[in-house]
């Protein structure tokens, strides 16, 4: 039987008149209700344009969106214009990253959320509005009734992406991608932000997607993990196995630059090197190959020709990566691990 | 571009200027033949005139309306003269006045320095009331408040005998404040209905100036509004205006109940169409594209704008036949500086004239039916007119005549001189092809072109330019109101200001031919003299006459006994014009 | 909100006085002597000069000025001679505050003028805008929305040639063809809805209209085209989308509303603008409006008229942008709170 959200061979390019660009060349995944995929990378790596294909967002006209998105047992990539626009909003649901440009400025936040409501539910404005103060009240805005006539621009941080989220689960969605929900707001309110999401999904059983370049956010929140880099994925697993047994070096680079916030002073933190790929014109062989720091490890010219295969890794079957090393626990082990968290090294 | 109404009722503020001065014409006549033209000819009465113009008509008023156009279409509608000249093509006849308010053309005494006419009776205002003597004379002395009538012309005030204060103006100040009233009531009198002016010189020509213009003509002391009254119009002809004047737009005339046609002359005003529509601020091009389509009201029209150049090549076929094309009265002319070092040499002056080349200047303005090479100052239209002898011969301009006139007197070439007038995209043109010729014999000249400011620049004492470019028209048909107005130092060179003697002329022996002329006591005597000053004129190089204005005009094909007469200065004879049913 | 209403009237006000005061200046700083014009042909120096003192031009110009406001402020009477007032009080001409002079040119208070001219102008704008608003508007979200296609192409390749196209041009073309040779519509004429009723209104105020809407129609078309992709990209479009709405629901209320403020801006100036007189088209088309009584008081040197629309243009400006502000605060929530 196949999963709740099956994702294979997913590309997402645009023509541009400078050539084509693969911001998605080729994704596969898996998902089931309740559970929570995190997709990790840096920006441009392909995660919110994987997420919005999901979600139809792309315009045909813009971009070409091919391979396979099985929604419960659907392929949404089949689906007719109006078709998906009836599933948008309803059968899946999105919450934006900058909750300020997220939402108009123009209309209320009641409105907006009543909004969603509306346009899968034949009711009047009235029981719309009731239903937005309703989930209001849910994500835990005081004074909902009173707060639903406000601007978004009267809303805090934190209130906005919480109304974000009451807009996003107003319709019970099976799906919730979740993109960078936390970036904009401070620790402490980001915090109140991933638990109440936790809350939620447990309630409404949905799937949920994150999309982060902050792996704490991943610790906290995810059973499975994808890192993308230049709009592949690279590593692919349960979460804990990639936080602990990482074999990519790409996420080596991820862990190392988390800053430590537990006060180990002796910890460093190790900004990868390099920018981000063009996605206009990728580095031949391995995407990641002009940023990697351990390309020698790697016999010949193999990391600059060839590209990689997405295979299991040296653990289990189920943690895939794409990388020529050989044997990247070792690697890991010694050289990455010490440098950034040298008292679990000394624990061992 | 430079079209052709620019020229005569501007959109260029010099040029305006230039236009409504020289506007106050005598007559024109049409050289060409065609001047009163195919036209249909009917006795039919009936039927809407339509009359089309560009610019707003600044006055209405009869002792301030001061432009050709003007005086001649309230002359054959609303205002009656003392004395008007007729609907004829023949000069001679369109010269000569004819009674019109008055019972005569008028009675002369004390060698022409008192002149007397009885007023008609049976002559009524719109309102039923009778036109009085008191009317004439009331209307005479509003042109001597001048701080109110303003704009209009204002010979009575040097003729009429009343003495001059400090100030040199005359001691009456006009009918408003009252101030010297017992002066005027001396020099105008009132006997029974029998008007005498009295003047402080001869004026042989008086009855062709109360002909010509209307600041005679009688005016309403109850109507009398100072220049609230402006645009308003009480009449004692055959219409009167229906409704309020609506300067930006016009206004209709309708027929005047009180007017009796027993007391008129059809060689004056036939008084054909029962009303005319005075159509005013559509632009020349709209006007002319309406005329040549003659469509609607476009077939019962007339105008007194001309067919602007780029126009020219649709008036062909049977749209030409519905044009006349005639000498207007108004003159181009150039003036020599008599102050510049340069131009105070005889010499320069004839070799100037002699380089001058009027053909590329008409070339340059539109070709020979916009205008025509003049032979003097003078419009041919004007009573005594001949050609001025200086200026005989060839128009083309002689740069080796002009070398070797330099050369002969000793002046060493190149002559820098700089020449000056309003400057347009075609007065540009025209200018770049006299200089042409100039610079080809021995002269080096600059053009200066100016702006608005045309005249107020040249009037200056102050000036620079050597070469003076000017229009102008005959108030009526004397050259009295040319050359003297022009030339005569007296009135025009002061202190501060050149007048119109924008050259600086100042000869003894032409100003004592203006008094010879001045006080004649007839109008032959008075013409001989006049003659002789522009020989004068000619002599002196004084001016270099460049061109005599054409008009260039289109009248719908329902408009009967179209004519353009001396009488009406060049314009649409309103006096004849009907229009088809 | 009041308050800064009132701050704005006020510096308004200022501006006013400031701008009447450089007319005045600027008109006496140039060469033209205004009383050789109104005396008229063979005018001795000392009859210009009298001529002057009867239009009040001798006065120095700082005097003239403040007599001017006080005009406005109390009222005043014609002719300035006040001797010449008691004499013959049937010559006076009242004109009571806000008086902005007397034209000698047409014989008639600048009030009076204005008040008469002022309703074409009006009416031209209000038609004009009436279509290039909603001309400038569709084609600028259809080119918006069929972005890259021939139709997205052909809309904005025309406008650019109505932006290049001067207005005497556009005008004359549709008078001298549509109105004159085709005879498709009669030559316009100015009807007051008073007189004709709406239809022969409209029918005048058709062709001057459009002139005026297709020359800033391109302009408002290759804007609202800008302003509309630019906001088709915002975040807030995209969440809009996200919940399902239906496309032309997120253009109309999503994209359209944020793209159609700055619009708001630019329609309340240059309509301020155009109610000031549209020179050129008034001109073609013998409307007589603002525009054209500008043209003919700058030929004919007549000062009182030329301040008098100077101000009147200025108030139009100065109260556009303060409308355009409240306006603002009404369409932009967060200008009103915030």
């Amino acid at each position: 039987m196949s999963s709740f959200l099956s994702v294979r061979d997913l590309k997402v390019h645009f023509p541009t008149v400078d050539g084509i660009v693969k911001a998605t060349d080729g994704l596969s995944f898996d998902l089931e209700r309740g559970k929570t995929l995190g997709i990790v990378g840096e920006s441009g790596s392909g995660k919110s344009v994987s997420s919005s294909a999901i979600l139809g967002l792309h315009r045909r006209t813009s971009a070409q969106v091919s391979g396979e998105i099985m929604l419960d047992g659907v392929d949404l990539l089949k689906l007719s214009d109006e078709d998906m626009r009836r599933r948008r909003g309803k059968d899946v649901a999105m919450i934006f990253q900058d909750p300020l440009s997220a939402m108009h400025p123009y209309y209320t936040v009641g409105n907006q959320i009543g909004e969603a409501y509306r346009v899968h539910h034949d009711v009047s404005k009235k029981v719309a509005r009731a239903r937005a103060i309703e989930m209001l009240d849910r994500v835990g805005i005081p004074q909902p009734d009173r707060r639903v006539d406000d601007y978004p621009h009267q809303f805090s941080g934190g209130m906005r992406q919480r109304a974000m989220i009451a807009m996003g689960l107003i319709n019970n969605p099976s799906l919730l991608i979740a993109d960078e929900p936390t970036t904009a707001l401070d620790v402490t309110v980001q915090a109140q932000i991933l638990d109440l999401l936790q809350d939620l999904q447990r309630d409404f059983d949905a799937a949920v997607i994150i999309i982060t370049h902050d792996l704490g956010v991943v610790a906290e929140m995810t059973d499975d993990v994808l890192v993308m880099y230049a709009g592949r994925a690279v590593e692919y697993g349960s979460c804990k196995e990639i936080l602990t047994h990482p074999e990519m070096p790409y996420t080596w680079g991820l862990i190392s630059s988390i800053p430590d916030v537990s006060g180990d002073t002796s910890a460093q933190l190790i900004p990868i090197p390099g920018n981000p790929p063009s996605l206009l014109n990728p580095p031949s062989g391995c995407a990641f190959h002009p940023r990697c720091t351990h390309r020698d490890k790697v016999p010949g010219d193999l990391c600059t020709t060839v590209l990689p295969e997405l295979l299991p890794g040296t653990r289990t079957e189920g943690h895939l990566k794409r990388c020529h090393l050989t044997n990247p626990d070792v690697v890991y082990e010694r050289e990455i691990l010490p440098e950034i968290a040298p008292d679990l090294v000394e624990e061992r | 571009m430079f079209k052709y109404r620019k020229r005569v009722f501007a959109v260029s503020a010099a040029v305006a200027l230039a236009a409504s001065l020289a506007a106050c014409g005598g007559s024109s006549d049409s050289s060409d033949g065609d001047g009163t033209s195919g036209a249909p000819t009917s006795d039919e009465k009936g039927g809407t005139l339509n009359y089309l113009i560009f610019a707003p008509i600044e006055h209405l008023d009869p002792q301030r309306v001061y432009v050709g156009r003007d005086i001649t279409n309230l002359s054959r509608t609303v205002y009656r003269t003392l004395v008007a000249f007729p609907i004829s093509d023949d000069p001679e006849v369109a010269n000569t006045p004819v009674p019109d308010l008055a019972t005569d053309t008028g009675t002369n005494e004390d060698g022409g320095k008192t002149w007397s006419f009885t007023v008609k009776d049976g002559v009524k205002w719109e309102d039923g009331e009778p036109v009085t003597c008191e009317d004439f004379k009331y209307g005479a002395s509003r042109a001597f408040a001048t701080d109110v009538i303003t704009g209009g012309p204002n010979y009575i005030l040097s003729y009429l005998d009343i003495p001059t204060d400090d100030s040199g103006l005359p001691a009456y100040k006009g009918p408003y404040t009252g101030e010297g009233q017992e002066l005027f009531d001396k020099a105008v009198t009132c006997d029974g209905n029998t008007i005498t002016y009295h003047f402080n010189k001869p004026w042989p020509d008086f009855p062709l100036a109360i002909a010509g213009l209307h600041m005679m003509d009688p005016y309403r002391e109850d109507k009398d509004n100072g220049d609230k009254s402006n645009f308003q119009i009480f009449s004692n002809g055959p219409y009167k205006l229906d409704g309020a004047w609506d300067k930006a737009s016009g206004g209709t005339f309708v027929r005047n109940d009180n007017y009796d046609e027993s007391t008129d002359s059809p060689d004056l005003r036939r008084a054909l169409p029962d009303s005319i529509v005075f159509n005013i601020g559509q632009t020349t091009e709209t006007i002319y594209d309406q005329m040549i389509q003659d469509s609607g009201d476009a077939q019962t029209s007339v105008t007194s704008q001309s067919v602007p150049p780029p126009y020219y090549n649709q008036i062909e076929g049977p749209v030409a036949d519905r044009s006349v094309n005639i000498d207007s009265p108004y003159t181009y002319y150039l003036v020599p500086h008599f102050r510049t070092e340069a131009m105070s040499n005889p010499a320069v002056r004839q070799a100037l004239a002699v380089s001058t080349n009027a053909d590329a200047y008409v070339a340059a303005i539109g070709g020979d039916k916009a205008a025509g090479v003049a032979e003097s100052i003078v419009n041919p239209a004007v009573v005594g007119y001949q050609e001025n002898p200086a200026f005989a011969g060839s128009n083309a301009g002689d740069p080796e005549a002009a070398k070797q006139i330099l050369e002969d007197a000793g002046v060493s070439m190149p002559v820098k001189i700089t020449y000056t007038y309003p400057s347009s995209e075609t007065n540009d043109k025209a200018a770049a092809a006299l200089k042409d010729t100039w610079d080809q014999s021995g002269f080096e000249v600059t053009l200066d072109g100016l702006g608005d400011t045309y005249y107020d620049v040249i009037q200056k004492p102050t000036k620079e330019s050597d070469v003076i470019w000017g229009g102008w028209g005959a108030d009526w048909p004397s050259a009295i109101t040319v050359t003297a107005p022009l030339f005569d130092s007296r009135p025009n060179l002061t202190k501060n200001s050149d007048g119109q003697d924008y050259g600086a002329y100042d000869s003894d022996e032409f100003n004592a031919l203006v008094d010879e002329a001045q006080n004649a006591s007839d109008l032959d005597a008075q013409t001989a003299a006049l003659q002789q000053a522009d020989v004068l004129l000619g002599e002196d190089v004084a001016y270099i006459p460049l061109t005599t204005t054409k008009f260039y005009m289109l009248y719908g094909s329902k408009v009967t006994n179209y004519t353009t007469t001396p009488a009406s200065n060049g314009y649409p004879d309103l006096g004849a014009i009907g229009v088809e049913s | 909100m009041f308050a800064y209403v009132i701050r704005r009237v006020f510096i308004g006000v200022i501006l006013l006085i400031v701008m009447s005061l450089v007319t005045f200046v600027l008109f006496f700083a140039s060469p033209v002597d205004p009383g050789r014009y109104a005396c008229g042909k063979n005018c001795s120096p000392a009859q210009i000069e009298q001529t002057n003192k009867a239009l009040g031009y001798d006065k120095p110009v700082i005097e003239q000025w403040t007599d001017f406001l006080k005009g406005v402020v109390v009222g005043r009477e014609y002719p300035d001679d006040p001797a010449l007032r008691a004499a013959a009080p049937q010559l006076v001409v009242e004109c009571p505050a806000p008086c902005l002079g007397y034209s000698v040119v047409n014989s008639v208070t600048v009030n009076e003028e204005l008040k008469e001219r002022f309703p074409l102008s009006l009416s031209l704008a209000l038609a004009a805008l009436l279509m290039w608003v909603t001309g400038g508007v569709l084609f600028g979200v259809i080119a918006a929305v069929r972005k890259g296609t021939i139709v997205d192409r052909g809309i904005v390749a025309l406008s650019l040639i109505f932006y290049a196209f001067p207005a005497f041009f556009i005008g004359l073309f549709l008078l001298k063809f549509v109105a004159i040779k085709w005879e498709i519509v009669p030559v316009p004429v100015y009807t007051p809805i008073a007189e004709g009723g709406l239809g022969l209104w409209l029918q005048g105020l058709f062709l001057p209209g459009l002139t005026l809407a297709l020359l800033y129609m391109a302009g408002y078309v290759r804007m609202t085209r800008a302003f509309v992709l630019e906001s088709m990209s915002e975040d807030y479009v995209r969440t809009a989308r996200a919940k399902g709405l239906k496309s032309r629901k997120v253009l109309t209320k999503h994209s359209m509303r944020a793209a159609l403020t700055p619009l708001v801006t630019m329609i309340g100036l240059d309509f301020a603008g155009l109610m000031g007189g549209a020179i050129i088209t008034e001109t073609v088309f013998n409307y007589n409006g603002l525009g054209k009584l500008a043209v003919d008081a700058t030929v004919t040197y007549d000062l009182p008229t030329i301040i008098g629309l100077v101000l009147l243009l200025g108030t139009f400006v100065i109260v556009a942008n303060i409308i355009v502000d409240v306006l603002y605060a009404v369409i932009d929530p967060r200008v009103r709170v915030g």
